[in-house]
């Protein structure tokens, strides 16, 4: 007879297997896209590729301007994230160990970058760009980005400065310790995994970040995305938009697991127990 | 040091950067629908920009299908997510694994979602295929950029998920178990228990998770720029094709900005209204 925790897990795998299929299809079509041979085309009614090669991959990589934007993407996101992370420590701190009137709301109003749609963002940052005359991509790009991601970064670290314990702060000035110190003895082991995920936290989303970077990049200034977005237009070169999409999908996914495992032991249980 | 200085100087570079820089893109934005900043000519305090934007049906299309979208992408994704989310409230056997999936669209970038869709609905894409196999259609149909917005919508409510997921999960698993059990000595029976306990509890991610997605959609350029009806336009969309090169005007773009903001700030509001009358009418009834 059926039951319902049986009737629940047969659902359950149901479910389960659809979304497998859901995500393995698509990917392995990707990767199928990136492998065909330039010379050999897929094409109906060939269910798989006639033949594989790498050779797309080195095409790209000599013929477009697929590698700049890699170095660009790669060079902006660290720089964005150590940024960010300076930034938002003294904020983090703040509110995370000294009591001010106004701090639920100043908590808040830190959130604003995440809710103004990004096309906006985008466009008047450009604007303002235009009327300060400044014509630094990158640097243009990195400020927009540390202050789009910044908000993630004081709300990760605020809960690590929260963590730290007082008594050990006391404990390390008593026995005479400096500043800087104090700091490493009773700061620094909690606030680690914070200051990790906040940097990759940023650092993924920087590589993902389009709307700026297309609206103050383009034409001349390219990252994965904008590039890859050139690939999805009116000119849907198939090959190499599955080599871009590969490039920018396989590290954050990645990262993003590492990222899991970091706010997960960011736990104050797994963190203060220590004392 | 005062302690009023310390404050300050710790506020400044993350709070303070954020103040002074949000709010000068949206003075930008005010200020450039209004006719100054103006980069073709004269800077002149008006409301010409405005005037003429509402005089063009293009404007209001943009307006009226973001606001179909993104309250069909957010009532869709609400629909989906909410029975997952009780359903999987107590751990079984493979739960934790749909779980996990449920939330893996949060790590593909929405370039990338958006090309893993095209892909499979080409024409002569794994979907196609299936239709034609399986005899519902004699002829490939064309998926892609569907008049409907189908495509468009249903990726959305893909992308979105995640979000509706994770903040409904939160507020389901923390209703405790005896609120639930109380309920149930007292002679609820399970439809009275959803009404008068998990809706009401559940009310504020409910809230929450509306007005995050409605915001996230009705802002979006990039799918409605690959996946979208060609013939319509979303308000980002539209005010990136009047900021860009065919037109460079910042002063149209910035009306429909500012028009963008002021549907998020709708979108917000009559969604907190919805979900709360909901409530309220379910809890009476």
């Amino acid at each position: 007879m059926w039951t319902l925790p049986r009737l629940q897990t047969l659902l359950a795998s149901l479910l389960t297997a659809v979304f497998l299929l859901w995500l393995i299809v698509p990917f392995a079509m990707a990767l199928l896209w990136s492998l065909v041979d330039p010379g050999t085309p897929w094409s109906y009614p060939d269910i798989l590729p006639p033949a594989l090669s790498f050779e797309r991959w080195t095409l790209m990589w000599e013929t477009t301007t697929l590698s700049t934007a890699m170095f660009n993407s790669y060079t902006l996101a660290p720089v964005a994230a150590v940024t960010a992370i300076v930034l938002a420590a003294p904020t983090a701190y703040a509110f995370a160990r000294i009591d001010f009137p106004g701090k639920a709301a100043a908590q808040i109003v830190t959130l604003t970058p995440l809710v103004l749609p990004g096309f906006v963002t985008a466009v008047f940052f450009a604007s303002i760009l235009v009327s300060f005359g400044v014509y630094s991509r990158y640097g243009a790009i990195l400020l927009g980005h540390v202050v789009l991601f910044i908000p993630y970064a004081v709300r990760i670290l605020t809960v690590s400065f929260a963590q730290v314990n007082q008594e050990v702060i006391n404990a390390a000035r008593d026995l005479g310790a400096s500043g800087w110190g104090v700091f490493r003895a009773a700061f620094w082991p909690v606030l680690k995994p914070g200051v990790l995920a906040s940097f990759l936290i940023v650092f993924i989303l920087s590589i993902e970040e389009f709307a700026l970077a297309f609206i103050v990049g383009s034409p001349s200034f390219t990252t994965i995305p904008t590039i890859l977005f050139s690939y999805l237009g009116y000119d849907f070169i198939r090959p190499n938009a599955a080599v871009v999409a590969l490039i920018l999908v396989v590290p954050n996914v990645l990262l993003m697991l590492v990222l899991e495992r970091l706010l997960q032991s960011a736990n104050p249980a797994n963190v203060s127990g220590k004392g | 040091m005062p302690k009023a200085v310390k404050l300050a100087l710790l506020l400044a570079p993350a709070f303070g950067l954020v103040v002074v820089m949000m709010s000068l893109v949206i003075w930008r934005a005010v200020a450039q629908s209004f006719g100054l900043y103006n980069f073709n000519g004269e800077d002149l305090l008006s409301l010409r920009h405005w005037a003429e934007m509402f005089a063009t049906r293009r404007y209001w299309n943009a307006l009226e299908w973001s606001a179909y979208v993104a309250t069909t992408s957010a009532l869709i994704t609400l629909a989906i997510a909410y029975p997952l989310a009780l359903w999987l409230r107590k751990p079984f056997a493979g739960s934790y694994l749909l779980s996990a999936l449920l939330k893996a669209p949060y790590f593909v970038p929405g370039l990338v979602a958006v090309f893993l869709l095209l892909n499979v609905i080409a024409f002569h894409g794994i979907v196609n295929q299936a239709l034609m196999w399986l005899g519902l259609t004699d002829r490939p149909i064309r998926l892609q950029n569907d008049r409907n917005g189908y495509g468009l919508i249903a990726l959305q409510v893909w992308k979105q998920l995640p979000l509706a997921f994770l903040l409904l999960q939160g507020a389901v698993q923390a209703i405790p178990d005896p609120v639930l059990n109380a309920a149930r000595d007292l002679g609820a029976g399970p439809v009275a228990r959803f009404r008068k306990v998990v809706l009401p509890l559940t009310a504020r991610a409910m809230q929450a998770a509306s007005i995050l997605i409605f915001i996230n959609v009705a802002g979006d350029f990039t799918f409605q720029a690959t996946v979208g009806p060609t013939r319509e336009n979303s308000l980002a969309t539209l005010m990136v094709q009047y900021q860009g090169t065919n037109y460079g005007d910042w002063n149209a773009a910035a009306v429909v900005g500012v028009t963008l903001m002021g549907l998020s700030l709708v979108g917000a509001v009559v969604f907190t209204a919805l979900v709360q009358g909901l409530t309220r009418a379910m809890e009476r009834a």
